[in-house]
Formats: structure tokens, C-alpha cells, sequence
């Protein structure tokens, strides 16, 4: 089950003709051509749209001038590229899919080195992997090296964690560092854990009661 | 009839007469200190919300059982206890929880007002450390202003035993914020 | 284990006079009465009495129907069920989620879960959080500051997925989340919080 599919739609000729629509109004006159057309290429090259859509939809909302809208896209366009390319060489079977893109893409903007993501990904042979890949990328957030993150998660794994509870190991060890220990110390602390690490609290039924879902967009 | 200034006793036997309105007196009466016990124990203002409102509606639906109507407050504080421990049984508390977040610093916060903030969260980061006996032991006796022969009440435990994790409370406290400095 | 002198002790448990000790001593009592001070603040909360009051008013749900409602509610189930009984049990639940049993608030779908927005905003007028969960649509979600100490929340139902997302502060200050730990470069100079929100129901 594409979980982690969310935004990210299938890259169909049906997705990329939306864009227009949904970028017209949203995003200065003179973007909306150039952004259209790198979304057909986008699509044409089976990688995601809706990483590019909403890219310029941020610009828009921010204000931000024409030229430097479709820079970002372009420079998002880029960055598509290279998570493929990435699951490639590790070993993904083209045509690969634009949801495994989207997550190696979060993870490559999050910092994470090629050779880390893909470790991460020989240790977890097919989708999905966006947990995983967050969780490493949270560890690095929190200055662990990216390398050692990638041994604890990967060491997770082994240990027959999978998705979110992977999310659980990352904050584990976090949690390790508030408490005073030193980043070699947590992961040690947190490797001993493994697999009984502490869940993450569920909402509660006040949280529960009060959620909201956004507001509907208003009709075009 | 305005009940409010009855004693406990008096709303207790109302409410078992028939009286069911007369529960809010109770609720209102105590609600603040046992939402401020279980805000502290359980590290959320969302969780001890939930668990103090459980608590009372179980209350109301046991009160012929609150054999004490007199001390009826003991009673209460024993429920939430209760609660707060099942509760942290299942989850134990990861991380001071974002209802309980340091402030970020604004230039239109006074300097009183952020300090008295950062005190606070520094005390209940430092709270969370310790163990759930000790925690509920030191929130009881020296945040809830209970005396031990009540604590005794509340939590089932012996004196001796309630005034060693009340000592050792106080020592940690003490070593974990001494550690902040 | 660095023990605390017993008269400490003995003069916190009000059994001893804290005239009686030394500066010293007498400073280690202060410290602590001050730290309980501390924590004697109330929680800011709204009064629990109308929730309580509505929840007494409420018949009984007999036996079944709290049944029903346990095995409704979602919560991480940890005992082992044979493979076989999971797949009845999923069906029970499921079913079972079709009808919701009276519970406040919206009713979770299975790939949705809650992400609670929270930011220190004392003396703003409006805060909204704006992001790749609403299209980026600034006023699709406003945050409330209900008890006006300067904290403003929104709990908001999603699809499980990791968003990127600002604040906006009275409707023209865009602010990255302070208290989120993930950051991302935003291709536009500045740099956008994440949220990774989790299934409810794992």
C-alpha cells in the first residue's frame, strides 16, 4: 500500500494537463507556460508532476517574481532527476515509480549523501522507503553522522521494524540526546533497545476530537 | 438551591439523593489541582485533560462507593493516580510534549513573563526524569500539599515507603537540576 | 548518589524548624520549595464541567455497546493474534469503523493521521500554517489562540505523507516552525519546516 503516495499523483498525461489549471491564478501570468512545459517533460520522462506543481503554487504564495518561480521548479526538475538516477544505480528496475522518486528526493534534500541513500535502500529491496529514509534523514538532523544513522535504522530493520516504527527508533535516539548522552552513547543505548523501542504516543482523544480537516478550496 | 458552600459530605449525599447537577460542584472544587497533578505526571495538558474528565465521570458513576464522603478529595486524587499510572504504563513519556514546549523568544514577551516560562519548563523537563513512584510522590506531597497519612490513602503505599520516595524525589530533583547549571 | 543531610528532609517534612539550619541547608530547602513554587502554577485549561456534566447526562451505553466502542476506538494492539484471527479481527475493525460509535470529532480514514501545529506567536492578530498539504493556500488553516497566552494551535486531519509547510503571521510574515526539527531549503532563500504525519491507526 502506497502510503506515502499522498501528493504525489501517477505522472499520466491526465495529471500533467491539470497543471495549467491549477497554477492559473495561483502564479504570475508569465511562469505559467514555462512551468506547463517542464511539467510535460517531467511527465514524459515518468517522474513526478505534483512535486513541481507544488513548488510554483509555494512561489506563488510567497510572492516570489516569475523568473526565480521557475528557477525553483527547474532546479526541482533537477532534483527529481537525480533521486531517479539514484534508484537506478541502486538497482530499481526502470520504469521506477514516482512515488520511490518523491522519497529518495526528500532525502537528498535533506541532506543525506548519495552512498548513504544508497544503503538505505540496498537494505530495504523494494518500496516503500519513505520512512526509512526520513528516519535517517531526522538522525542526520540531529547531527548524528549520516553513515552511523544509516547503521541504526538499517540495524532496525534487521530487526524486523518496518514504516512508521522506524520514525520511532530516530526520535529513540533524539530522545536519547535531550536526556544528556552523548550521540555515540544514544545509538549504542537505542541498538541495545532494538526492536522493543518506545512507540510514539497516538493522539489523543481530545487531539482526536478538535482535528479539522483544511478548508475546501474555493471552486475556479 | 445554592449548594456551593456545602461541605463535600453534603454535595456527595445530593448527588447519591438524586441530584445529579450537583456533581459540577465537585468538578469545578477540585478540578484545577488534579488537572495540575496529572498535567505534571503525565508531561500534556491534552492527556491529563482527557484523564482528569475520565476520572470524574468515573467518580460520579462509583460515588456510593467513596466511603469517606468527607475525604472525598483523597478519593479523587486516588482515581487520577490510578489513571496517570495505567496510562504511563502504556506509553511512557518520550519527550516533554508540545503543550509543554520552551517558549521561543519574542521580542513583545516581557522578560518576566518568559523567564517564569523557561523556569517551568526546565522544572517539568527535570520532573520527567524521575521515576512515575517518585514523580506522583513529590507532585503529592509538596505540589498537592498532601500529607502522607492522605498520600497513604491515595496511592495504597505505606508511609515509610511514601517518605523514602518523597527523600529520593527531592535528591534527584535537586541532581537534575543542579545538572542544568 | 549524593545524599541530601537529613535535617533537609526532616525540615521539608515540617518536622523540624528551618530556622534551626545553616545558611547552606537552609539555601537547599529554598531551592526546593521554590522548584514545588514552580509547579504549583495551574494549567491554563478551560473548566472540565460541561465535558464531565455532558458525559454524566449520557444513558449508560450497555455492555455491547462499550464493547463496541473498545475494539472501535484506535490504539496500538501489541498481542500476538494468529494470522488467521488477524484477518477477522481487521474485518471487525473495519466494519466496525464504518459506523462510528459516538465519538466526537472527524472520523479518521485508514491512510489519514493528525498533525498538530503549534507556534509561540504572543500579540499576532492571525495565524495560519500554509503548505503542500493545502496547496500552499495562505487562510485555509488558521490556527487558534484560544486561551490568548500567546500560543496558537490548529489540530488538523491529513493524509499520511511528509508536507512541507510555513507559518503566516497576520497575514503577511511567513515564519519556518521553531519547534518542528526538520528543515528543508525552500529554492526561494529561506527554509520550510516538515511534517511527517503518521497513520492514526498504526
Amino acid at each position: 500500500m502506497k502510503l506515502w503516495l499522498g501528493l504525489a499523483l501517477c505522472a499520466g498525461p491526465l495529471a500533467a494537463q491539470s497543471a495549467r489549471a491549477r497554477l492559473e491564478g495561483r502564479v504570475p501570468g508569465a511562469a505559467v507556460p514555462v512551468i506547463d512545459s517542464l511539467v510535460q517533460r517531467a511527465s514524459g520522462e515518468g517522474l513526478p508532476t505534483e512535486p513541481l506543481i507544488q513548488k510554483a503554487l509555494e512561489g506563488g504564495a510567497k510572492q516570489i517574481t516569475a523568473p526565480r518561480i521557475v528557477a525553483a521548479v527547474e532546479v526541482s526538475l533537477g532534483q527529481l532527476r537525480d533521486a531517479r538516477d539514484l534508484l537506478v544505480h541502486a538497482g530499481d528496475e526502470p520504469p521506477v515509480t514516482p512515488g520511490e522518486v518523491t522519497t529518495v528526493a526528500w532525502a537528498l534534500r535533506r541532506g543525506l549523501p548519495d552512498p548513504v541513500v544508497e544503503r538505505v535502500l540496498a537494505a530495504l529491496p523494494r518500496p516503500p522507503r519513505a520512512s526509512a529514509m526520513h528516519a535517517v534523514a531526522d538522525l542526520a538532523a540531529h547531527h548524528f553522522d549520516p553513515d552511523s544513522a544509516a547503521d541504526l535504522i538499517i540495524a532496525a530493520i534487521g530487526q524486523g521494524l518496518v514504516r512508521e516504527r522506524l520514525l520511532d527508533v530516530s526520535a529513540a535516539a533524539a530522545h536519547e540526546l535531550q536526556r544528556g548522552h552523548t550521540h555515540a552513547e544514544a545509538l549504542a543505548l537505542v541498538r541495545q533497545e532494538l526492536p522493543n523501542v518506545a512507540a510514539s504516543p497516538k493522539p489523543t482523544r481530545s487531539a482526536v476530537a478538535r482535528a479539522r480537516r483544511p478548508a475546501a478550496p474555493p471552486p475556479p | 438551591m445554592d449548594v456551593t458552600g456545602a461541605s463535600d459530605a453534603e454535595v456527595v449525599a445530593r448527588v447519591l439523593g438524586g441530584d445529579r447537577e450537583a456533581f459540577g460542584l465537585v468538578v469545578r472544587r477540585y478540578e484545577a489541582g488534579l488537572l495540575r497533578f496529572a498535567g505534571r505526571m503525565l508531561g500534556s495538558r491534552d492527556a491529563a485533560a482527557d484523564a482528569v474528565a475520565e476520572s470524574f465521570v468515573r467518580a460520579y458513576r462509583h460515588l456510593a462507593s467513596c466511603r469517606e464522603p468527607a475525604r472525598l478529595r483523597t478519593w479523587l486524587y486516588r482515581i487520577v493516580a490510578n489513571r496517570c499510572k495505567s496510562h504511563l504504563a502504556r506509553r511512557p513519556i518520550a519527550d516533554v510534549s508540545l503543550d509543554e514546549a520552551p517558549p521561543v523568544a519574542d521580542p513583545t514577551d516581557t522578560e518576566v513573563e518568559l523567564e517564569r516560562a523557561e523556569q517551568l519548563a526546565l522544572v517539568q523537563r527535570a520532573l520527567v526524569r524521575l521515576s512515575p513512584e517518585k514523580r506522583e510522590a513529590f507532585l503529592l506531597k509538596h505540589v498537592e500539599g498532601l500529607s502522607y497519612e492522605e498520600m497513604a490513602s491515595v496511592t495504597g503505599e505505606r508511609i515509610p515507603t511514601l517518605k523514602m520516595r518523597v527523600h529520593r524525589a527531592r535528591e534527584a530533583l535537586l541532581r537534575v537540576l543542579e545538572g542544568y547549571e | 548518589m549524593n545524599a541530601i543531610d537529613p535535617r533537609v528532609h526532616q525540615a521539608l517534612d515540617g518536622e523540624l524548624s528551618p530556622e534551626a539550619l545553616s545558611p547552606e541547608l537552609r539555601r537547599v530547602v529554598q531551592r526546593l520549595v521554590t522548584t514545588a513554587a514552580v509547579l504549583a502554577a495551574q494549567l491554563p485549561l478551560a473548566s472540565l464541567e460541561p465535558r464531565v456534566m455532558a458525559l454524566i447526562r449520557r444513558p449508560v451505553p450497555s455492555r455491547a455497546r462499550r464493547l463496541l466502542r473498545w475494539v472501535a476506538t484506535p490504539r496500538s494492539i501489541t498481542f500476538r493474534v494468529r494470522p488467521v484471527w488477524s484477518l477477522a479481527l481487521a474485518a471487525v475493525v473495519a466494519l466496525l469503523t464504518l459506523f462510528p460509535v459516538g465519538r466526537e470529532g472527524p472520523n479518521i480514514g485508514e491512510h489519514e493521521g493528525i498533525a498538530q501545529f503549534v507556534g509561540h506567536f504572543p500579540g499576532a492578530q492571525s495565524v495560519h500554517v500554509v503548505g503542500s498539504f493545502n496547496d500552499w493556500r495562505p487562510g485555509s488553516i488558521a490556527l487558534e489562540d484560544v486561551d490568548q497566552d500567546g500560543v496558537w494551535r490548529a489540530t488538523v486531519v491529513l493524509p499520511a505523507g511528509a508536507y512541507e509547510y510555513m507559518f503566516v503571521v497576520d497575514g503577511e510574515r511567513w515564519v519556518p516552525d521553531h519547534l518542528a526539527e526538520r528543515l528543508v531549503a525552500d529554492e526561494f532563500g529561506r527554509e520550510n519546516s516538515i511534517v511527517i504525519v503518521r497513520p492514526a491507526r498504526r
